[in-house]
């Protein structure tokens, strides 16, 4: 297979263009609803320099969020469209971005954000060669802003993990977060209309990923680089045995073989809620009314405008 | 073009962090950092005015800062490929569109472009020697 031309946007065939908006959808929704969760923890971190941090993580993956739907302003869409006036059920971030944090619980801020951080390094690494070079250009932007996120995670984890009452907090973080995360390395489901075509098992038309052929498609394309499978494993053998030296145990780890650092994700690993597939938890309704209520109150057209252009 | 010359010059001389890259599509290469000096006609207007829009947040000039990859002007049509400093940059849009209209009120420049571009990152290698002299007049550390 030839590699498609992804610099020129206006000759995709309809199969190429799918495969760029789901990735794009998958690295986008991620950021935009992890950022819109950690603000929440603004004026309530437990102290000024860790709440500065989260609230500067959380503006780092709003604009990371920005970067990559303006990929998709090539396909005539725009930011209003793509965030304020999407269906929520054809967001296709994972489950562990829209989980609400127990309240107060720094821990889950803490372990979430180490948890998806990994998997961030690992999928911006498989996009550095992409067959998209708009995806591609975007990548070395991203990383160099990322690169503190990581270090301030485990940072923060170290020191929860010497204390009592911290390591407990960890744990059943853990217990919660873990198979959530697992949902990173689901597969998309496309579009919602698209889907109802290809599976017709079920009549309560619900956008499982399964029967679908746009996973495949985007790494066949180029573009990315890993599957998701390969992540999920390389995922597994980076924070698997780093929280495992917290002396935290990592539930269901997917270790495989013995004494071998082999990982797979399993289905009883995960939860029945994926978000990669279009089915949510409850919270991301709530989550939602709450991003768009201004928006919707004031009855913009614009998200970025304030008032109407004066005549 | 006087960029031949063997002895470098302390005066204007910055040496380039980067050499040749790929732009947001793949069609510009520049050197970085670029300000212009070169540019001739109205590629050198537009550099002009681009040169007197500051940075927002402190009392530099955008081209100064190295927010500005390249200029080209077609047929009466301004191309400015710009960066940001930052990805959640919260002045984004009003930078883009000030830079935008700047350039389209340049005599000769009917309308302007900008596409911004991501890669190579902005980083401070791309401030020029007298945009860290302004910086630190403004009591940064640079």
């Amino acid at each position: 297979m030839t590699t498609p031309d992804f610099s020129d946007p206006e000759n995709l065939t309809a199969r190429e263009r799918q495969a760029l908006e789901c990735l794009i959808k998958r690295l986008a929704d991620d950021e935009f609803v992890l950022a819109e969760r950690y603000t929440e923890w603004q004026v309530r971190a437990p102290t000024l320099e860790s709440d500065l941090a989260l609230a500067n993580n959380a503006q780092d993956e709003l604009g990371h969020a920005r970067l990559w739907y303006d990929v998709l302003g090539d396909h005539g869409y725009t930011e209003r469209e793509l965030v304020y006036e999407r269906d929520p059920a054809e967001f296709r971030h994972s489950t562990i971005v829209e989980l609400p944090f127990e309240e107060g619980d720094w821990a889950d801020a803490v372990l979430r954000s180490y948890l998806c951080d990994v998997a961030e390094e690992l999928r911006l690494e498989a996009l550095e060669a992409s067959s998209s070079p708009k995806i591609a250009n975007r990548v070395a932007k991203i990383q160099q802003e990322e690169s503190y996120h990581r270090e301030h995670a485990q940072n923060w984890l170290e020191r929860l993990a010497e204390g009592e009452e911290g390591h407990e907090r960890l744990q059943a973080a853990l217990d919660r977060l873990f198979p959530h995360a697992l949902t990173i390395f689901e597969p998309c489901a496309p579009p919602h209309g698209e889907n109802a075509n290809k599976t017709n098992e079920t009549s309560d038309d619900e956008p499982r990923a399964t029967g679908s052929d746009v996973e495949a498609d985007i790494v066949d394309f180029g573009l990315r680089t890993a599957t998701l499978e390969e992540l999920g494993e390389e995922w597994l053998a980076i924070v698997v045995p780093y929280l495992e030296s917290l002396d935290l145990d990592v539930p269901e780890s997917g270790q495989t073989g013995d004494g071998e650092f082999e990982f797979e994700v399993t289905q009883e690993m995960l939860p029945d809620e994926r978000g990669r597939d279009g089915i949510h938890t409850d919270a991301w309704v709530d989550l939602y009314d709450d991003f768009t209520h201004t928006y919707r109150e004031l009855g913009r057209s614009e998200p970025t405008k304030i008032m109407e252009t004066p005549e | 073009m006087s960029s031949n010359s063997p002895e470098p010059t302390e005066t204007d001389a910055t040496p380039c962090a980067y050499t040749e890259y790929r732009s947001a599509d793949g069609d510009v290469a520049a050197e970085l950092p670029a300000t212009g000096a070169d540019a001739t006609g109205l590629e050198s207007d537009v550099w002009d005015a681009l040169y007197e829009i500051e940075d927002p947040e402190m009392p530099i000039s955008i081209v100064d800062l190295g927010l500005i990859y390249g200029v080209s002007v077609a047929e009466g049509v301004a191309t400015v490929d710009m960066t940001l400093t930052y990805s959640g940059c919260p002045a984004r849009e009003m930078l883009t569109e000030e830079v935008e209209e700047t350039a389209a009120a340049v005599e000769g420049v009917d309308d302007a472009d900008l596409r911004l571009v991501w890669n190579p990152p902005w980083t401070v290698d791309l401030v020029t020697e007298q945009g860290k002299e302004d910086l630190r007049e403004f009591g940064l550390s640079i």
